[in-house]
């Protein structure tokens, strides 16, 4: 049999209170692509991290063409030829491109260093893997598409051959990822074994020749992408079938008018978007990235001062819109990336769930810590966050949970208007799938709920009705239950002909 | 019983009273005694109700500004102006009260509270406009405060002359009331020390703006995404920081029964640092009151065994500087056995 380019057997790694790792093997061809799959908290990129050197194993084997290695640190890693293209780039963004090239080795002479040693290195290295991208740029003023072809310049010159790619395409626009994947091929093509940890399946089918599924941090099966269904890969990864036929079976019943938007304006991020919202409606909001979804969504809440355009909640209509006012009428905002915008992490879930609701949990300015634990534990149970009770710190709860409790932050502060934006990004598929039958039930029980989203599959399941965005404008509406995701993509890119998600 | 003393252990300010009492019984044993003229007693040389009052009345002074500057760094913020805003209030009092009783010695009823309004007014306006400055221009409160220490004692210098100013002797009279207490005690500075670390600690931990502050200071986005006015928070936090700096500089003018463009030189940093050295995170979205006292009077300590101890003189700034850094460090580390606890709980 052939030698596998790298071969990880049987790795075991523990964290403080998770086993991350129980025993995983995967094993990568040269020349190929092979995926690492599996829900949040899997072990996927665990796995990523040890075969890099980030991580050291508790036990279990890496073999590197056959011979058996041992990391203790990412630099010994390189040394043996296995990179990781990371998630979250590192670099020094106030420094150039060649600086960060040969950051670990400055070509000097006597100390001094030799800028044209370093430009001629860099530009080597760029060139070897058709990058175009000038070694004097400061590496914070490029696109981060950019900047990942650098990482991947930067591997391959110091003679990867085994390339890591963490959630590459995570901030990547649909243009970068398929250069991106151009350069994938190109490697492979030259013999460099990529692994490519995701858990975006269109991207696994279309560049990935096999994939090694991980669930609870054990190897659930490996198996080539050809002749693979999705059906079959999703109950790999979690061991069962996700039914979207209950979500759409809790039945909603559009009401009369609770959010009117009428003219919202903010050039050049959006302009003229009009719409309405019923009292029990679930309306989806589709759009690439870059359409304006989230900015609407955020002048909608006040954060926009320079919007204008007219918004009416219920019969009232909200004239100088801040996040306070546009509270008091009954609206809450769920913001795309909860670690920034939507929780403070140093504060408990009890302190995040009640920070809205503060002024009507207070007498004389002082808390009345009674009411505040009791809405809390209401709402914490109500969205059935998993954490060992309410004074739990926010930060050490997974991805899942912290976006429930952002939920319970607005259901607790007595929303009829909730706007989620991205309910549903970076959480695993069992909570994406209680968070879906949430958002029906918050309609059913009489709110009107906006839902953007990037994933049209989970706007076809949660929505009555979803417009499309486009370049800012709404470019159309399908109701949920005759439109396809077809329909969908030709109105969000405007062309005649369906585009491959 | 072994729930009371976990919670004990486990509180956030164990630390620091563990190293007070600590130091305290290191002065004890080794500061020595000697014989008291008056009842021919041994004395000991630290532990005595003068010795400690006076440890307790020299950190009153900065711990009472620790607690403002302790609101302001949650909030991720620095308030430089502390010493000059105490300078000023207590010239323009000082001032006044010349213009209103002439001659310092006649009883002048009320003068006290002419004084405490006029002081704690000064200081909480100086703060205000710390606060509008920062939040109207949005320049960083580092460059505003560091420019308002400068004009502030400066135009108490200006207006001043850079005389020192006599205050009645009624505020001295009213600041070293015995109220009872031993010999040569005069509890009334500590007290106001005490009264408002603990309304301090109340509001920051009670109140919807002291939750707030925590918020703006962990997350400035999401406390902005959750309705939280910014901008008024800020406002109050240096405006809490300039009152304070008011009510210290009317205890230690009446306490010392003067005013002058100098006084409290540098004293920012002693603020600072009793913030800090309790616990405090310039980082933003942690701090307590109680703590910022307790680290003020950690300090004060420290100096007090320079003298008890007959260390050289010189060697105080020296000492200061480590105790300040040990005291981070060893915070640092035990939070992050406590997140490493944390993370054990996590689901």
């Amino acid at each position: 049999m052939e030698t596998w380019a790298v071969e990880a057997r049987e790795i075991c790694k523990r964290f403080p209170g998770v086993q991350a790792l129980d025993h995983a093997s995967v094993a990568v061809a040269p020349g190929s692509c092979h995926a690492l799959m599996g829900e949040n908290g899997a072990g996927k990129s665990t796995l990523g991290k040890i075969l890099s050197g980030i991580y050291e194993p508790d036990s279990g084997t890496i073999q590197l063409e056959g011979r058996p290695v041992r990391f203790s640190n990412p630099m010994q890693a390189t040394q043996a030829g296995i990179s990781i293209v990371h998630q979250e780039l590192l670099f020094c963004e106030n420094m150039t491109v060649g600086e960060n090239l040969c950051l670990e080795d400055m070509p000097n002479r006597r100390g001094w260093v030799d800028w044209g040693e370093m430009r001629r290195r860099a530009k080597a290295w760029l060139d070897a893997i058709g990058a175009d991208v000038d070694p004097e740029a400061t590496v914070g003023a490029l696109p981060i598409s950019l900047q990942q072809m650098v990482q991947i310049a930067g591997a391959i010159g110091r003679g990867a051959k085994v390339l890591i790619f963490d959630e590459p395409t995570s901030s990547l626009t649909q243009r970068e990822t398929e250069t991106l994947f151009d350069q994938i091929r190109r490697l492979t093509a030259q013999g460099v074994a990529c692994i490519y940890v995701s858990h975006r399946m269109d991207e696994i089918f279309e560049i990935c020749d096999s994939v090694t599924v991980l669930r609870d941090g054990k190897t659930v099966g490996t198996r080539p992408t050809q002749g693979l269904t999705r059906d079959e890969l999703v109950r790999m990864m979690i061991g069962r079938n996700i039914d979207t036929a209950s979500v759409r079976a809790i039945g909603t019943h559009p009401d009369g008018v609770l959010l009117r938007v009428q003219g919202l304006s903010s050039p050049p991020r959006f302009a003229d978007v009009s719409f309405e919202v019923r009292a029990g409606e679930v309306v989806g909001f589709a759009g690439l990235v870059g359409a304006g979804r989230s900015e609407v969504a955020q002048a909608i809440f006040g954060l926009d001062p320079k919007a204008t355009g007219r918004v009416w909640v219920g019969d009232a209509e909200a004239t100088r819109r801040t996040p306070a006012s546009m509270m008091r009428l009954g609206v809450g905002l769920v913001p795309e990336d909860r670690k920034r915008q939507g929780l403070v992490l140093g504060m408990t879930a009890r302190e995040n769930i009640s920070l809205p609701s503060l002024p009507r949990l207070s007498k004389a300015g002082f808390i009345d810590r009674e009411r505040e634990y009791e809405l809390a534990r209401r709402f914490f149970d109500a969205m059935a966050v998993k954490a060992p009770h309410v004074d739990a710190p926010s930060a050490g709860l997974s991805g899942g949970n912290q976006q429930k409790l952002v939920m319970a932050k607005w259901l607790a502060a007595d929303c009829r208007v909730l706007i989620l934006d991205e309910p549903t990004r970076g959480v695993d598929v069992g909570t994406k799938s209680e968070i879906h039958h949430m958002i029906r039930r918050l309609a059913a029980e009489g709110r009107a709920v906006v839902v953007i989203s990037s994933e049209l599959p989970e706007l076809l399941t949660v929505s009555d009705r979803i417009l499309a965005m486009r370049n800012g404008r709404i470019a159309g509406e399908l109701p949920a239950d005759t439109a396809t995701e077809e329909a969908l993509l030709r109105l969000m890119t405007g062309v005649e002909t369906a585009v491959s998600a | 019983m072994r729930r009371a003393l976990s919670v004990i252990l486990g509180s956030q300010q164990f630390g620091l009273v563990a190293v007070i009492l600590l130091l305290g019984t290191i002065l004890t044993l080794f500061g020595g005694s000697h014989e008291d003229r008056a009842t021919g007693q041994m004395v000991n040389n630290f532990l005595n109700p003068q010795t400690l009052m006076q440890v307790a009345t020299f950190a009153s002074f900065f711990a009472i500004m620790a607690v403002g500057m302790t609101m302001v760094i949650i909030t991720t913020g620095i308030d430089l102006s502390v010493g000059s805003t105490y300078a000023l209030s207590g010239v323009l009092t000082a001032m006044a009260l010349s213009k209103m009783y002439p001659i310092v010695t006649q009883p002048a009823p009320g003068a006290v509270w002419v004084a405490m309004g006029l002081c704690l007014g000064i200081g909480l306006a100086a703060g205000l406009l710390n606060g509008f400055l920062i939040t109207a221009l949005g320049v960083h409160p580092f460059i505003i405060t560091l420019g308002t220490m400068w004009i502030f004692r400066g135009v108490a210098f200006v207006l001043s002359n850079a005389l020192s100013i006599l205050v009645p002797t009624s505020l001295t009279q009213f600041a070293k009331a015995p109220l009872g207490f031993a010999q040569g005690v005069t509890p009334v500075p500590v007290i106001a020390m005490l009264i408002v670390a603990v309304a301090g600690w109340l509001f920051l931990t009670r109140s919807v703006t002291g939750r707030r502050i925590f918020a703006v200071g962990g997350n400035l986005t999401a406390s902005q995404y959750s309705g939280v006015p910014i901008k008024r928070i800020l406002v109050i936090v240096y405006a809490v920081s300039g009152l304070t700096a008011g009510i210290a500089a009317f205890l230690a003018m009446s306490y010392f029964g003067s005013a002058q463009s100098a006084d409290a030189q540098g004293y920012e940093l002693y603020v600072i640092a009793s913030a800090v050295v309790g616990g405090a995170s310039l980082a933003g979205g942690k701090g307590s009151a109680i703590s910022a006292m307790l680290g003020a009077l950690l300090i004060s300590l420290i100096q007090q065994a320079i003298r008890t101890l007959k260390i050289n003189q010189e060697y105080e700034w020296i000492i200061i500087g480590c105790a300040i850094i040990i005291a981070v460090v060893l915070d640092r580390v035990s939070a992050r056995v406590g997140s490493a606890r944390l993370t054990q709980g996590r689901i």
